[in-house]
């Protein structure tokens, strides 16, 4: 997992479990360290000038693949295909300011919150390949509440990128906990990641299982028991 | 291919306008000076292009090895295209007392589809009178740039052609990530196409019994 996940992302989470409380942590969001620099490079409206040279790959690979690029099937392809592509990465565009839509809100509630089997679908930055799953986010709110949709937001954002699960789940965790403070946060994926089902060693039902515990969850484990009681129900 | 080039020999057009395949054959032939590993390069190349246009930083060490795994993976994803009817059936055994259907069902089946490059799954149940352990091999036939029509097609005509059962019906159910994971992004529908042949065709109790068996709630 080292190996994977972005360095800064990691001085972040250092910094929460240096602190001795997870509510004395405020992360100013110019600040934010879980966008690496490349990932909100691309401005949205630079696809359609990018598509043309997308195109010209996608005809070179279905030539070099042996296929006829003029048969009625294909024709379109490399056309679809690229803009195929650009929507599976079009998270390297969006950022959570833009997003959150000032939905956060003053509440009295300081039990657990969670969003479960949210769907997740995103794209091995190893083969290309989709995986996807399931997300279960867990979150103990510290008299302010997210917008429950905006949980499932970020999910978005971050799967649609070029991905690794284990760095996915922790830019989930690590965007949440940026939002306000909160006590603790919770995520865990179950994916199947398709360049393990449809090629190399070709296991159908194998599935990956991560996780990232932050604050109250890292520290007491009868909380995040909780959580992964909760979030594992039917 | 081999379907078509098999059924001018025999001079059948019940199969005719089955595969109305890509014009691959003359494909193949015509790249056979390339050598693979050439054809491979130009595949990295392309996907580094498009890791590069995607807004990524292709020095990352994450995707460093990307464009290569990329390519090979798309080539084994299309490696079908390489294996025909012959390959799979070989040494098929026709024992002509043995006239009892064998069903065979949810055959895991992975292809890619030829509009948008994105996978598709799902099943493929097969109703056949053959040998039972040649059917299996048939999903690699999936493994080409497809449309599930056509590879439902594609399963039954190899089926019909190589054996010439008295029938045969393939239903294939699959979703399909192109629905899924982008456009209308309906997480719970599913595909479904059969092809029926022979007796399946002609005898509506035959084809009504293999539907009754085959189709899920």
């Amino acid at each position: 997992m080292n190996g994977h996940c972005n360095v800064k992302v990691n001085d972040t989470v250092e910094e929460f479990h240096s602190n001795n409380s997870f509510s004395d942590l405020l992360i100013d969001s110019k600040k934010s360290v879980v966008h690496r620099k490349h990932e909100t490079s691309r401005k949205k409206d630079e696809d359609q000038s990018r598509l043309p040279a997308l195109e010209a790959a996608y005809t070179s690979i279905l030539r070099e693949l042996g296929e006829d690029t003029d048969r009625q099937g294909l024709l379109r392809t490399p056309h679809r295909a690229a803009k195929a592509m650009q929507f599976l990465t079009k998270g390297y565009h969006e950022t959570i300011e833009d997003i959150l839509n000032n939905a956060i809100f003053d509440e009295d509630h300081d039990e657990m919150v969670i969003v479960k089997n949210i769907d997740v679908f995103s794209l091995c930055e190893h083969h290309l390949v989709p995986f996807f799953g399931k997300v279960h986010i867990g979150y103990i709110p510290n008299k302010k509440v997210v917008g429950l949709s905006k949980l499932a937001r970020i999910v978005e954002i971050f799967s649609r990128r070029l991905q690794v699960q284990e760095r996915l789940t922790k830019q989930i965790a690590v965007g949440i906990s940026e939002l306000c403070s909160q006590k603790g946060v919770a995520v865990v994926i179950e994916a199947s990641h398709m360049c393990m089902v449809m090629r190399g060693v070709q296991k159908m039902n194998s599935r990956t299982v991560t996780s990232t515990m932050l604050g109250i969850y890292l520290e007491d484990p009868k909380t995040r028991e909780e959580f992964l009681t909760l979030s594992r129900s039917a | 291919m081999e379907y078509q080039h098999d059924v001018e020999i025999n001079g059948e057009d019940k199969y005719q306008n089955i595969c109305k395949h890509n014009g691959l054959c003359k494909k193949e032939k015509d790249s056979k000076d390339d050598t693979d590993s050439n054809k491979l390069s130009h595949i990295e190349k392309a996907y580094t292009t498009i890791l590069s246009e995607l807004g990524e930083d292709v020095d990352r060490e994450g995707l460093r090895r990307t464009p290569l795994r990329a390519a090979k993976a798309m080539q084994f994803f299309t490696k079908g295209y390489k294996e025909t009817t012959q390959d799979i059936l070989n040494d098929a055994i026709f024992d002509e007392d043995h006239d009892e259907m064998v069903i065979v069902k949810d055959i895991d089946l992975f292809s890619l589809c030829e509009h948008h490059l994105v996978p598709f799954f799902g099943k493929v149940t097969i109703w056949a009178y053959l040998p039972n352990k040649k059917v299996v091999g048939l999903s690699k036939l999936a493994r080409r740039l497809q449309v599930q029509e056509r590879l439902t097609k594609q399963i039954a005509s190899a089926i019909s052609e190589a054996l010439e059962p008295a029938g045969v019906a393939v239903v294939i159910e699959a979703a399909h990530m192109c629905m899924v994971m982008r456009g209308v992004q309906k997480i719970n529908a599913s595909t479904v196409t059969s092809v029926m042949l022979g007796t399946f065709q002609d005898n509506p109790i035959t084809r009504k019994e293999f539907l009754d068996l085959t189709i899920r709630k």
